[in-house]
């Protein structure tokens, strides 16, 4: 591979910068306006004035606003996302706390939804316009049209309620310890430890939010996957490998596939960015502690700190992925990787 | 027209959504001749009651008929769908355009706008937005508008950025054409169908998105109903009187299902290359 | 079928899949709770367990039984009451004119490390909650001195005389706090997210969003020994995922269900739903210094509009007690002569025009804090129209609606309270004293300085029949001026395990469980 990523690697870092401090900005202005003061939360209702004064200037909110976005800037040079004035600990504490296991239902729906994505979208492609078409396009776009919040308790009343079949919330057993954190992913750290019980309690804790979750991006995936697949299959050499005499699904599988997922790759970044804050809603249903239920709660108790260091992690975290798909996306490319 | 019904009935799926979307429109447009009750009328006595034949979908935790709501309720849910829809397409795509005409140092700091909007997680802001203006339905419709605009800033900058080089508009210029000249007549011209295809896709995704909004409580205030609203209110009933929560979810449900379907559709019309050669 | 055409590769995928969900589903799901642990279900996490800093009734569940006070709340027959007796405390007196407090501890108390519990701890406990200045420091006189006179004994000297004193310092903000934990350099951070009490069970775990875990404490000196081991809170947002956990045996406890689904549980035999009437009410504030409702008349018309029995059997579905005036039945000071409102809308209607009619709606405003709130709103509104007095409802983020109720921007709005500590000062000093206007308490802003000059009073006397008579002079000339239009008090209720014993109610301690009474 030529050293052509780097400027590529390069620029987007710069723009990493310009996102950060526009997002905290962003962020800032609007967590501003809302109308009612964190202080007074915290004080709750019956406290005298002086006392909510007292906690208002302990956190720093008596101070002119631009004097608090240039601290928080300062303290954010330094990795330091402030204090959350809900829980009284530090912002990144407590999103590390909750990121994992975020993020472990994203990669597992996004799993899902791949795995089950890309053969609908093939099906989709090679039998298109035919009843198997329809009615996996019917499918795809079911996914996406269904409000994940009502799937999901759909899914607890039927599968928790009526069959007993899967747990009801929560991400394993109760009275059981979670493995050793090495990466906050239980199934990862469970199979690392062999500690098969914990790993399929977890597994059985994850299935219904993912099934969620990723019902919905199994619409995305095999919408991108049938239009770049048919997009190959008009190519010619698709035309050229079936008059060799190759059986068409030889062609398919093994030929066109690997082409169509090429740009599918760009999607998936984009598709982990929308799960990881898609999974806002479906954590509450779920009771699954992660970063949505926590930037929900944020919300309603004005808890500045917290919504802005959120805000500046997943879009940190989104730009960085972006990048990595991108880098990926030229490293399988031939064209994009034999230019430079 | 004639080429349109052809391309229709080769989509059966199309046709299928344009169906429903008929179907649903009507029923929602004309709420107030189908509607057998007013939807705000409160009945302490009848709360919760099951679906019968004087309450099609039953009635709500203060005695409303929840069909009358279903319905007028869509006047809320659709509308906010195609004012997003119109209003981000629309916007984006003549911003898109005159950045990618105009180019230079205006369309630099544009586009790195429109990157820092695109990063901040779009529930959070427009949670955040929605907050900060004061929980109504404009609002939620005002902030979900201003979030997808980028998209379609996008959009239309980079198909005007590949048009622009194009021997077509190249000898307009040659000939003096004036550059609003040029964008009116043929950047936004050949712009126009990515642009239409995405904004039909839209509805149903606004759709969505006001219904999570109403979930979390941002979107339409009581008593006017709102399908997401009442997806969340029902689900404090969901294990015994289900159907409280389920109507409206399904409400939901069909008219995204059916957008989606009639978008894809349109896609198909428009976009030459899915044409089979 | 073409369908039926399928690669070595995508047959070994779907086998695959097949065995993993086969490998999940086997084994059901999760099991009944052990035997020697009480599992609670919340639907939010604590806050944090600071308890000079939460006022947060949701971490109180955590934070009581981890924790002693000086003074505890007495059960007499098996029900709670709001009397209190010594906990820590073994015996006390009070000086002639009630400024000095003097507390005996009771011998061999310690704390979960074994630090014993003596009369510093006591003093830097209260040092340290009043010079927090947070939310729980407010019902504590600020210029209240603590001094240790010895190991084992604590004086209180107050600059003005503080009738209900004794009973706050069975507050949860009174807990006594291991010296240990307060002299930490990080004692904040780690007291928020810990416990260092006395108590009969101390924290041994928590996993954020998912559970906390207490187990006994082995240091714990009362005389009667919990019978569980360990108790745990679990959290579970979503309100039917809660009872549906409850149902079957996931949830010894299933907390703050809707009123619907608790009647629904109670034709489930493996639940059983526990009713306790409460001190806790429900009512309006009625703006009486800004609007259309400065107008006395009004004020009586929105009174006399309201659907009581609607509400009361609709809404709360029989759950709760008309009030009568604000201070509730099982307070006492409680005025059962005072008429009971009664809904009349042609009264309401002469009222309005009396008043000169209504020029532009009243302005509700209200948030989902409590889910009851809601249809209460819809009831007042289709009520009040009904009389003529057209409403438009707007409903806020709580955050946002504090705000408002702050600053008085509102016309109606919609409240609950429940009191901090057993005496009528909860119900008449905060509602009505023209100092606390706002939040602080006085939410209807009004005003009046006779009754002020009586509520002060009443205040500062020790003798209880003389301060139930002002506050019957206080209750009715509030009813006669309309501050307030009252609407219930509400019953609490929990669903339990069928199999659950021992749960005591205690009205000042809504959402706290006396674990160590409760067995399985």
């Amino acid at each position: 591979m030529n050293g052509s990523w780097l400027p590529v690697v390069g620029r987007r870092l710069i723009s990493l910068v310009w996102v950060v401090v526009g997002v905290s900005l962003i962020t800032f202005i609007i967590s501003h306006l809302v109308p009612g003061d964190p202080a007074r939360l915290v004080a709750g209702d019956r406290a005298t004035p002086e006392i909510v004064a007292h906690i208002r200037s302990q956190l720093g909110l008596d101070l002119p606003l631009p004097q608090q976005y240039l601290h928080y800037m300062g303290q954010l040079l330094h990795g330091d996302l402030g204090t959350s004035i809900r829980t009284h600990r530090p912002v990144l504490q407590d999103i590390a706390a909750f990121f994992p296991a975020t993020l472990e239902l994203a990669l597992v729906a996004l799993i899902l939804a791949t795995v089950l994505g890309i053969p609908l979208g093939v099906l989709s492609a090679v039998y298109r316009n035919r009843l198997t078409d329809h009615l996996a396009r019917t499918l795809a776009v079911a996914g996406i049209s269904t409000p994940a919040f009502w799937l999901g308790l759909g899914l607890i009343v039927i599968f928790y309620g009526n069959l007993g079949w899967l747990p009801g919330g929560g991400r394993i057993d109760q009275g059981m310890a979670p493995p050793p954190g090495v990466t906050g992913l239980y199934l990862i750290d469970a199979a690392l430890a062999g500690d098969w019980p914990v790993w399929r309690s977890a597994l059985q804790h994850m299935l219904l939010p993912a099934i969620t979750l990723g019902f919905v991006h199994l619409g995305v995936v095999a919408r991108q996957v049938r239009s770049s697949m048919l997009e190959q299959l008009n190519e010619d050499y698709v035309r050229t490998a079936r008059a060799y005499g190759l059986s068409p699904w030889v062609v398919v599988l093994r030929h066109a596939l690997p082409n169509a997922l090429i740009p599918s790759v760009t999607v998936l970044g984009l598709a982990l960015g929308d799960l990881l804050y898609g999974a806002v809603l479906t954590e509450t249903v779920f009771g699954w502690p992660g970063m949505g239920a926590y930037v929900v709660d944020s919300i309603q108790a004005l808890d500045f700190p917290a919504v802005m260091g959120f805000a500046v992690v997943v879009s940190f975290a989104y730009v960085v992925l972006n990048l990595l798909v991108d880098l990926l996306y030229r490293r399988l490319d031939p064209r994009i990787r034999g230019i430079g | 027209m004639s080429y349109f019904w052809y391309q229709l009935r080769r989509s059966p799926l199309m046709l299928l959504g344009l169906l429903i979307l008929l179907a649903v429109g009507l029923a929602v447009g004309l709420a107030g001749w189908v509607a057998p009750y007013d939807p705000e009328q409160i009945n302490l006595v009848q709360r919760l009651a099951a679906p019968s034949a004087q309450h099609w979908f039953g009635t709500d935790e203060v005695g409303r008929d929840i069909f009358s709501r279903v319905l007028y309720g869509g006047q809320q849910s659709i509308g906010v769908g195609l004012f997003v829809a119109g209003c981000a397409s629309v916007v984006g795509a003549i911003v898109g355009c005159f950045s990618g005409i105009l180019g230079g140092r205006i369309d630099g700091l544009i586009m790195r706008t429109m990157d820092v909007v695109l990063s901040v997680p779009s529930l959070v802001l427009i949670m955040a937005l929605a907050a900060a203006l004061g929980p109504s339905l404009f609002n939620a419709m005002l902030a979900i508008t201003l979030v997808r605009i980028p998209f379609y800033v996008r959009l239309a900058r980079g198909q005007t950025l590949s048009i622009r080089e194009m021997a077509y508009v190249q000898a307009a210029w040659t000939f003096g054409a004036g550059r609003r000249h040029v964008v009116r007549w043929h950047v936004v011209r050949n712009a126009a169908s990515p642009i239409v295809v995405q904004a039909t896709l839209d509805v149903g995704g606004a759709i969505l998105m006001a219904a999570a909004l109403g979930f979390i409580g941002l979107g339409a205030q009581q008593p006017t109903a709102e399908w997401g609203a009442m997806v969340a209110t029902g689900r404090n009933f969901l294990l015994d009187q289900w159907w409280y929560t389920v109507t409206p979810g399904c409400a939901i449900l069909v008219t995204a299902l059916a957008c989606n379907l009639v978008g894809d559709g349109v896609r198909d019309l428009l976009d030459p290359k899915s044409r089979v050669k | 079928m073409q369908f039926m055409i399928q690669t070595g590769a995508r047959r070994a995928v779907m086998a695959a899949v097949m065995g993993l969900g086969a490998l999940a589903l086997a084994g059901g799901a999760a099991a009944a709770t052990p035997a020697d642990t009480l599992v609670i279900g919340k639907p939010a996490d604590p806050q944090t367990l600071d308890p000079a800093i939460t006022i947060d009734n949701n971490d109180w569940t955590v934070t009581y039984p981890a924790y002693q006070r000086l003074m505890r709340y007495k059960q007499v027959d098996g029900k709670g009451s709001t009397e209190v007796e010594g906990d820590l405390a073994a015996s006390w007196t009070t000086s002639p004119d009630n400024l000095v407090w003097t507390f005996t501890l009771n011998a061999g108390q310690q704390f979960a490390d074994g630090t014993a519990v003596d009369a510093q701890a006591v003093k830097q406990s209260f040092e340290r909650l009043l010079a927090k200045k947070q939310g729980p420091s407010e019902a504590f006189p600020a210029d209240m001195k603590i001094d240790a006179v010895d190991a084992k004994t604590v004086r209180f000297t107050l600059k003005k005389p503080f009738a209900p004193f004794l009973y706050t310092l069975a507050n949860n903000g009174a807990s006594i706090v291991n010296p240990k934990a307060m002299q930490r350099p990080d004692a904040d951070a780690w007291l928020s997210g810990h416990t260092a009490g006395s108590g009969p069970y101390q924290l041994v775990s928590w996993q954020k969003g998912q559970a906390l875990t207490l187990e006994r404490n082995p240091h714990y000196a009362g005389s009667k020994k919990p019978v569980l081991d360990k108790f745990v809170v679990k959290i579970v947002p979503e309100s039917s995922a809660r009872r549906l956990q409850l149902q079957k045996g996931d949830l010894d406890v299933a907390e703050e269900l809707p009123v619907d689904q608790l009647q629904a549980l109670k034709k489930d035999k493996a639940v059983h739903v526990a009713e306790f009437p409460s001190l806790r009410v429900t009512y309006l504030y009625l703006n009486n210094a800004k609007g259309p409702l400065r107008s006395a008349d009004l004020r009586h018309a929105v009174v006399d509009s309201l659907d009581y029995k609607g509400i009361v059997d609709g809404i709360m579905m029989g759950q709760a007690k008309q009030m009568r005036g604000p201070i509730p039945e099982g307070m006492w000071g409680y005025d059962a002569d005072l008429p009971q409102p009664k809904q009349d809308v042609a009264a309401a209607k002469a009222l309005v025009s009396k008043a000169g009619g209504v020029k532009s709606p009243l302005l509700l405003r209200y948030s989902t804090q409590d889910p009851a709130w809601e249809p209460i709103a819809l009831t007042v509104q289709a009520n009040l129209t009904a009389a003529g007095i057209p409403v438009k409802l707007e409903k806020l983020a709580n955050a946002t609606l504090r705000e408002n109720l702050g600053q008085g921007n509102f016309d109606i709005s919609i409240g609950n309270w429940s009191p901090d500590f057993a005496d009528p000062y909860m119900f008449t000093s905060y509602w009505f004293d023209s100092d606390k206007k706002g939040l602080a308490g006085n939410r209807s802003f009004y005003s009046n300085p006779q009754v002020d000059g009586w509520l002060r009073e009443a205040a500062t006397l020790s003798d209880q029949s003389k301060r139930i008579a002002l506050y019957k002079q206080v209750q009715e000339q509030v009813v006669k001026d309309a501050a307030y239009a009252y609407l219930y008090q509400k019953n609490y209720q929990a669903g339990l395990g069928a199999n659950v014993q021992g749960f005591v109610f205690n009205p000042m301690l809504e959402r706290v469980f006396n674990v160590a009474d409760m067995k399985k």
